[in-house]
């Protein structure tokens, strides 16, 4: 991943009792660290300057594709001007979602199966070792 | 110690024994000439034929229904074609590459103006792999909008392109629509961004998958396996595909092709072209098969059998000049037919040319022609149709086509059968009628200088 994120290693995910200490933790800081005031959600703020992170841009659908857009400028402006949202404009967590991070784990995926493949060791299979 | 002369004969006969029984054993049951039967058999509702050469080579292909002439929207039969072989349930189209890069295989797709094929070819020890992987596309290919928007119209752009580009393959897809308008008359490519613009989207090209893959739509057909084997692992691994076409949505492509024929003229700048076409006949497999078809179309013919000649041919001896390209090709598909010319070369060698040619059918037609040329043209109808039996691409997609559509494969030997049967009137009762019916006549290039169907005489 492009941006380092201790929710999204299983580390946290196999502990329930763990998971469920950082929680109320994790709302906290997602609130305080001020990004929804600007209509921002989390995946606006992964860096972009990468092919994972570029490809995964291209491949998203049109309409969300306009609408990061639209975030991105709306946040601009606010912070040009040095205001903050209205508070009935600000992102909500329910809509808060990963919608870039699903295709940077699929975008990396491929990457990673690339370079499996890569490096790959290969053996002739035991009957045409035998032939030849 | 033998002689010096028996050993020699004994080597001259091992040599004459060989080439009369190529690299193919036989089983005791099938027939002496039947090297190029086809078996056909079904397994859980999958049609599939194979013949069993004793290569080391398999050439394995899945044969669907699903060429432009079905196509319910424009390009989705090339959409299908370059959706194969990506991104499934399972892999993805790196690991299916890689994999079969480390197998030594080739995997290629493409279609004709009826068929969708998927074709493999691959050391023989490997057929389940490549079976599994032929079920594996046809089932569980997910029609991704981003290998869509990477893979797949860049694809049927290029080919768009190629096509333009080509005064040739323009002139004769033009000649093709004129005869049969729609369904046989669909472009093989598109002739204009249109249908990948406007028709043409991954869900559609889902959908259409769902027809041309399900199990009345398409069979298997293989080159160098065994019929048992192939059997098995059809039976095996082709539980997924759709048994029954889902949806009839009119579909499209199916009614009886009719013969309509008719002019076009079309400018092209890089070249010039002219396609003169007549109804013809249809394939062995199909209702409106017609030998002699094929004869008067080698009689006719245009290319050379032999090197620094122009061959015996009819056009060859016409052409205006030994830099024009003349071919005549009898087109075959399952219900119809196109016999049709194509000269490409210089515009006026072409126009000349067009003339020419429009006169030796008119001489074939008044029967002026010598018993000799009738037998070349049946000889190399013959030679041509045995050939193509042995070009495994031809015979893999007819024997496809054959299974889908009439439930018989291709028989090669019962066609050069067929052709051995024809009579010198029947090929000139076959080119008086071709005189009377309308032609589909095409020009594609320098119109000024192109002539039009009515000054060569003939009827559109």
């Amino acid at each position: 991943m492009s941006a380092p994120s201790l929710a999204r290693t299983s580390f946290v995910r196999n502990r329930p009792w763990l998971q469920k200490w950082l929680q109320p933790m994790a709302e906290w800081y997602k609130n305080a660290a001020g990004y929804r005031q600007l209509g921002l959600k989390a995946d606006d703020l992964i860096p972009e300057e990468n092919d994972v992170v570029q490809l995964a841009l291209k491949r998203l659908p049109p309409k969300e594709a306009y609408d990061r857009v639209f975030r991105l400028r709306r946040a601009f402006q606010c912070s040009v001007s040095h205001q903050l949202l209205p508070k009935e404009e600000w992102t909500k967590p329910e809509e808060d979602d990963l919608y870039l991070t699903k295709i940077i784990d699929q975008v990396e995926a491929e990457m990673k199966e690339r370079d499996d493949l890569e490096a790959m060791v290969i053996e002739k299979r035991k009957t045409n070792a035998a032939s030849h | 110690m033998f002689s010096r002369s028996t050993s020699c004969r004994a080597a001259q006969r091992a040599i004459r024994q060989q080439a009369a029984r190529p690299a193919q054993r036989r089983g005791l049951a099938a027939p002496a000439s039947g090297s190029f039967q086809y078996q056909s058999g079904e397994a859980k509702g999958v049609k599939f034929a194979c013949r069993d050469f004793a290569g080391p080579t398999t050439t394995l292909a899945l044969v669907s229904k699903a060429g432009t002439r079905y196509q319910p929207l424009p390009g989705l039969t090339e959409g299908l074609q370059n959706y194969a072989f990506r991104n499934t349930e399972r892999r993805s189209t790196l690991r299916i590459v890689r994999e079969a890069e480390l197998l030594g295989a080739e995997l290629t797709s493409y279609h004709t103006r009826e068929s969708l094929v998927l074709e493999a070819k691959f050391l023989r020890d490997d057929l389940p792999y490549f079976v599994e992987l032929l079920g594996e596309v046809a089932s569980s290919t997910k029609f991704e909008p981003h290998v869509y928007n990477e893979e797949v119209v860049p694809l049927i752009h290029f080919a768009h392109k190629h096509f333009l580009a080509s005064p040739t393959d323009m002139a004769i897809n033009s000649a093709h629509s004129l005869a049969f308008h729609r369904g046989l008359g669909n472009p093989t490519a598109s002739a204009s961004v249109t249908p990948y613009t406007k028709y043409l989207d991954p869900a559609t090209i889902e959908y259409y998958s769902k027809i041309a893959y399900a199990k009345p739509n398409f069979a298997i057909v293989a080159n160098g396996a065994q019929h048992e084997d192939l059997s098995s692992w059809v039976n095996q691994f082709f539980d997924n595909v759709p048994s029954t076409v889902e949806v009839q949505p009119g579909l499209a492509g199916t009614e009886q092709t009719k013969y309509y024929g008719g002019e076009e003229r079309i400018a092209h700048a890089s070249g010039n072209a002219f396609v003169i076409g007549f109804t013809g006949s249809s394939s062995f497999t199909g209702k409106f098969y017609k030998p002699e078809i094929a004869v008067l179309g080698s009689l006719l013919g245009g290319q050379s059998s032999i090197k620094w000649s122009d061959g015996f041919t009819l056009l060859s001896g016409a052409k205006a000049s030994p830099g024009t390209y003349v071919k005549t090709t009898s087109a075959i598909y399952s219900d119809a037919g196109l016999l049709y010319t194509i000269i490409a070369g210089e515009a006026t060698n072409v126009a000349k040319t067009a003339e020419a040619s429009v006169g030796v059918i008119k001489k074939v037609a008044a029967g002026e022609i010598t018993k000799e040329q009738f037998q070349k043209a049946k000889a190399a109808a013959k030679f041509k149709e045995l050939e193509f039996g042995q070009n495994i691409k031809a015979g893999l997609e007819l024997t496809g086509a054959g299974l889908v559509s009439g439930d018989k494969p291709y028989q090669i030997d019962e066609v050069a059968k067929a052709i051995d049967g024809v009579s010198e009137e029947s090929v000139k009762a076959a080119a008086k009628t071709l005189l009377e019916t309308k032609a589909s006549v095409s020009a594609v290039g320098d119109l000024f200088v192109l002539p039009y169907a009515e000054e060569l005489g003939l009827t559109v």
